[in-house]
């Protein structure tokens, strides 16, 4: 029903929540957490998001991506550092009295209150008069596409309504800033992609500063304007999605966004390495000569049959390799590339025909230096 | 899609009946001990008791007449009519107070850190493992008049004279409090695992202070464990006669203090089994205000 809505009427224009695009700038400085027994959870995290801005907080488990979100809603004390929004320090300030939106990975809904009620509360804690708050309830319903649910109790709603209501919940506020920790791990992979973009579109439509906490790289990529990737309690790269993916501060960063080929090589010279049997061009490199680690994308090395050799430019590495897998996977083609010593794993698209590659074929191994990336140990 | 929709419930449909109407013999014969055990443990002995509340007796001996005259005489009595009162207004005030004791226990057992809930919910349902005669003895040491209580207000100075705390109705009300504390703390702790705490931050972060949090989300989601806690101490302590006997000295004259001596002392069965019958009645009122409550919160 949701589905026909959408595609045949034009999306009804929506007066409130207002955009407040002149407030929100978040900004942390320094900001750690210790908890008992001496780990820190989060170690010094300096960011600064500006507003309307859409952060994803994107790493493994246990690095600390809940403990940030939840110090910056107020809701963990800060071991040390501070945490600003529009440069006024609201460290110390408790939770309700930030006026951030937040969204729970278990939505956290009241169960004892209808949907009207649970996205009513946030107003009545403000004291708006009772007819106002009921049109900004309703106004809310309509933007997370959930009109006339109002009267369900949230156990009759399936998970990704009950993930729009809460999302309802923290919008009719009309918050500073916008916290959303892994909102959509609870819900299947076609729904998770709907979502992703009616969350994007609401954010940008109302111009909220958002932080968006995540363990999934292609929601980071594909929602974010800013991605940080976090790492045991640090923040071990912040940039937009392109910087991220295409230039990795880090071998944890190329590692965890991405596939990618990691091999040990030895460095020679400022842009060249030895891999295996063969020396190749990499992008520059301050790392001195000696053992390191190369990041190569699958996807951004280039398979030809052997006898194109002679069309080969020179500024372009190229291995003679032998095949020793492939697999198939749909919208791609994996192989297995033994390019004596190391193993590449190559990944081609399927368009129609494509190469006609056995296990044993001997082809050739095409990339740039520039996607040769040189890491220390 | 549409047609395995209509199709399948339909196909289902005379499975589904026929299994209806086999006898379900595996849940009759798991029930089946209990149900003997309840029936001649709870039904045959309650109907009995009301068989005897409708005989005529005197001075011990039961006769054969029926008699609704047990009841008229009950209920026409000025005296066992303000013990009734008395009884339920006990029961209430014992509730009532066990119930703002248990919560804030229950509250923090359901905040604190795992590690130590364990030991403190063993220490708050410890009381448990010693008798209530023991415990009421206790009191009798502690509330008498050369009572560590007294001895200790009378010692710092605060009263001239000791207080009365014992052998009257503030003696009966402290004692089935703390006797009655353990079963009210077990409810509300039952109650409070259905707490998510993610739903307090919630509330937190939509702008509601620490007052708000608990009369909107707290409250209202531990109600269901309240009930169950007000319904068994109520229960619980309209029922409880040893206590009373001691701890009221003889002077607090409740419904199941008097069963105890027209059953035991006077010998007038009748009459105990009409008391006895009330008291069923009472219970009865107070699991229909229970079910209804937890009805409106389920
Ligand atoms: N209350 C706590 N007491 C002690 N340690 C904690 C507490 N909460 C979290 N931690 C620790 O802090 C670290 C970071 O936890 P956090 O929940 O922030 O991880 P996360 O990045 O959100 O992981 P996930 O993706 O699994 O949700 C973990 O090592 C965790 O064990
Ligand atoms: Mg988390």
């Amino acid at each position: 029903m949701t589905l026909a809505q959408r595609t045949l009427d034009p999306r009804p224009a929506h007066s409130a929540p207002a955009a407040r695009p002149e407030r929100g700038h978040l900004r942390l400085e320094g900001v750690t957490k210790r908890f008992a027994g001496d780990v820190n959870a989060v170690s010094d995290v300096n960011l600064d998001l500006e507003r309307g801005k859409l952060l994803g907080l994107l790493g493994p488990s246990g690095c600390g991506k809940t403990t940030t979100l939840r110090m910056i809603a107020g809701l963990l004390p800060i071991t040390s550092g501070r945490i600003l929004v529009d440069d006024d320090d609201i460290s110390l300030r408790p939770p309700h009295q930030r006026d951030f939106g937040l969204v729970f990975q278990n939505y956290a809904l009241f169960p004892h209150m209808t949907v009207a009620e649970n996205v009513a509360f946030g107003l009545d804690m403000r004291r708006v008069p009772k007819a106002e708050a009921r049109r900004r309830v309703a106004e809310a319903l309509e933007l997370v596409r959930l009109p006339g649910y109002g009267e369900r109790k949230p156990r009759e709603m399936s998970g990704g309504q009950q993930q729009r209501v809460a999302l309802a919940r923290a919008l009719v506020i009309n918050p500073r800033i916008l916290l959303l920790d892994e909102p959509l791990s609870n819900l299947d992979a076609k729904l998770r992609d709907e979502m992703r973009r009616e969350i994007r579109e609401i954010q940008q439509r109302l111009g909220i500063t958002t932080v968006f906490v995540t363990h999934d790289q292609v929601e980071a990529l594909t929602m974010c304007d800013v991605v940080g990737v976090m790492s045991g309690g640090r923040l071990a790269q912040i940039g937009t999605p392109e910087d991220i993916y295409e230039r990795p501060a880090s071998l944890f960063v190329a590692d965890f966004v991405g596939r990618t080929n990691i091999l040990d090589c030895e460095v020679l010279n400022g842009h060249r390495v030895r891999l295996g049997d063969g020396v190749y061009s990499c992008a520059a490199t301050t790392i001195r000569p000696g053992k390191a680690k190369v990041a190569i994308r699958p996807h951004r090395i280039n398979l030809t049959p052997h006898r194109d050799r002679a069309l080969l430019s020179t500024s372009t590495n190229s291995a003679e390799g032998r095949v020793l897998r492939t697999t198939y996977v749909g919208d791609i083609v994996q192989y297995d590339i033994d390019i004596g010593g190391p193993t590449l794993q190559v990944e081609t698209p399927t368009h129609g025909r494509g190469l006609a590659v056995a296990v044993g074929d001997k082809l050739l191994c095409e990339w740039r230096p520039d996607d040769m990336l040189v890491f220390e140990r | 899609m549409a047609v395995s929709e209509t199709s399948l419930p339909l196909a289902d449909a005379p499975t589904a009946t026929a299994r209806a109407k086999v006898f379900p013999v595996v849940p009759v014969a798991l029930l089946a001990p209990m149900m003997l055990v309840n029936l001649i443990a709870f039904i045959l002995p309650v109907a009995q008791l009301v068989r005897i509340s409708f005989l005529e007796g005197s001075g011990g001996v039961l006769t054969d007449t029926t008699t609704i005259g047990n009841y008229v005489d009950f209920l026409t009595d000025a005296y066992y009519l303000s013990m009734i009162w008395n009884s339920v207004l006990l029961a209430f005030v014992v509730t009532v107070l066990t119930l703002l004791c248990a919560y804030p226990i229950a509250m923090f057992l359901h905040t604190v850190s795992p590690r130590w809930r364990n030991l403190l919910f063993v220490m708050t349902i410890s009381p448990l493992l010693v008798s209530s005669v023991v415990r009421t003895y206790g009191w009798m040491v502690l509330l008498g008049d050369q009572g560590l209580v007294n001895n200790m207000l009378v010692g710092m100075g605060l009263i001239a004279s000791p207080l009365r705390l014992v052998n009257n109705t503030l003696g009966v009300v402290i004692g089935l409090v703390e006797i009655l504390m353990p079963y009210m703390a077990l409810s509300l702790i039952a109650g409070f695992g259905r707490l998510d705490a993610s739903l307090s931050e919630a509330a937190a972060s939509l702008g509601a202070g620490r007052l708000s949090r608990f009369r909107r989300v707290t409250l209202p989601l531990t109600l269901p464990g309240v009930a169950l806690g007000c319904l068994l101490c109520f229960v619980l302590s309209i029922s409880s006669f040893i206590t009373p006997k001691l701890l009221g000295g003889g002077r607090v004259f409740l419904l199941a203090t008097e069963i105890y001596d027209q059953a035991v002392i006077q010998l007038e069965w009748p009459l105990a089994a009409t008391i006895s019958v009330a008291v069923l009645v009472l219970f009865g009122f107070a699991l229909a205000v229970y079910s209804n409550v937890v009805r409106r919160f389920d």
